[in-house]
């Protein structure tokens, strides 16, 4: 028994040493951007809230990169400074209720994740990159906007910080991803319509 | 007394030659407050080179230090604090772009809060651009040791642009070239013979870059 448990012990041990664990950790900047007149419901999905993403690779062993966290904190902070007003949803569709109050609703979505090593790409850095893709409905419905955005972010490699390394590319491509949104909403032309008709709206009232 | 001789006969045959050059171009003129700051910017671009994150903290540490520091803004604090408009495929690709940045919200009353009057991007890096000879080391029960010598040969090559946010202009750029051989030879022991050509360049670029903004 005593040695079932030594050998499990040193089996689990020698498993956990081939996974690299990479925690996504950064600061969450306040986009200095002008803040569009509208009142908009955000639904984040459980995948988008915990996205993690496990890779096997021959040569470097396994890779386990947590980033949902990090994400949604920061797409909470990023969304909060887009738009005069806004609700995080527990559904994609709002209750009649809720709906009342809003003027569309924006579902962000990770699409995709990957990441090089070194290792595999020759150079000195670690690089990551995040598919997002937005989806923008009306409140009777009608989506107004599906577009992707596609984070990029870069690293240097360390001796020994692999996992530190790959965490910053992976926070900075959030960051850049986060950039293209808060910089590009309003140059997608159907998106410009969409704000032009709040700006109304609001003067309106 | 002996150890004294012995640490600096280490200091000068571990260190390898390094030859720098240093060239200045100005356009406009210069000069800095005591209050008014410096950001130093690494350029990011996503091709396979980047100004490496050790030659930004190597400049701003010798701008910072010695007798006529220089007051600097942290980097990252700079870019969170104007996020979304300094990330590596947002930021100005030249100074012409700051007028227009500036009329974006809250982005001229950020700079003047942190006082920043330059701003200097660092473009370049570190290569290797050669390397050769035979290096091994041995290990047995009878005892161990390293043979053979081996080198290789680095091009620092960097160069800062400086930016005026004050007159939105490019007040002139600043260039660093060093190269170096670094050997390892093996007397039984490994003996490093380094050459640190981005030291080098470093240093040169900060003196010559705090020359530039402290004088007229």
């Amino acid at each position: 028994m005593k040695n079932l448990i030594v050998l499990s012990l040193l089996a689990t041990l020698t498993l956990t040493g081939c996974t690299t664990t990479v925690v996504v950790e950064g600061t969450v900047p306040t986009p200095l951007v002008r803040k569009i007149p509208a009142r908009v419901g955000i639904f984040y999905d459980e995948n988008f809230k915990n996205f993690k993403h496990s890779e096997a690779l021959e040569a470097e062993g396994n890779w386990e990169i947590d980033l949902g966290g990090q994400n949604v904190t920061f797409f909470r902070n990023l969304m909060g400074s887009l738009f005069d007003s806004v609700s995080e949803l527990p559904e994609p569709e709002p209750s009649p209720q809720l709906a009342s109050q809003l003027d569309a609703v924006l579902i962000p979505r990770i699409e995709k994740y990957g990441f090089l090593t070194p290792g595999l790409s020759g150079l000195k850095f670690f690089s990551a990159s995040i598919h997002y893709r937005i989806t923008m409905v009306d409140m009777s419905g009608n989506e107004l906007a599906d577009w992707t955005v596609v984070g990029y972010g870069k690293s240097e490699g360390g001796a020994f910080g692999n996992d530190r390394a790959l965490g910053e590319a992976t926070m900075m491509a959030i960051r850049d991803g986060g950039a293209r949104i808060a910089i590009g909403l309003t140059d997608r032309p159907e998106v410009a319509k969409w704000v032009a008709r709040q700006g109304e709206i609001h003067n309106e009232n | 007394m002996k150890t004294k001789i012995l640490l600096l006969f280490a200091a000068v045959v571990l260190a390898g030659c390094v030859t720098a050059r240093v060239e200045e171009q100005r356009s406009a003129n210069t000069g800095i407050l005591t209050e008014e700051a410096l950001v130093i910017l690494g350029r990011a671009s996503y091709n396979d080179r980047e100004t490496e994150e050790s030659f930004t903290d190597c400049l701003a540490s010798a701008l910072g230090g010695g007798d006529q520091p220089v007051k600097l803004v942290d980097q990252e604090e700079f870019k969170d604090s104007l996020y979304p408009w300094f990330e590596p495929r947002t930021a100005p690709a030249s100074s012409d772009e700051l007028e227009e940045l500036f009329q974006q919200p809250g982005v001229a009353e950020q700079i003047q809060q942190s006082n920043v009057r330059y701003l200097a991007w660092i473009d370049g890096d570190t290569i290797t651009t050669d390397r050769g000879g035979s290096f091994s080391c041995t290990i047995s029960s009878f005892g161990g040791g390293c043979f053979g010598m081996s080198y290789w040969e680095e091009d620092a090559s960097y160069e800062a642009s400086i930016w005026d946010l004050e007159n939105f202009t490019t007040a002139g750029a600043i260039s660093a070239d060093a190269n170096g051989t670094s050997y390892l030879a093996g007397l039984i022991v490994p003996v490093p013979i380094l050459a640190r050509p981005g030291n080098a360049a470093c240093k040169a670029l900060a003196t010559q870059l705090r020359s530039f903004l402290k004088d007229a």
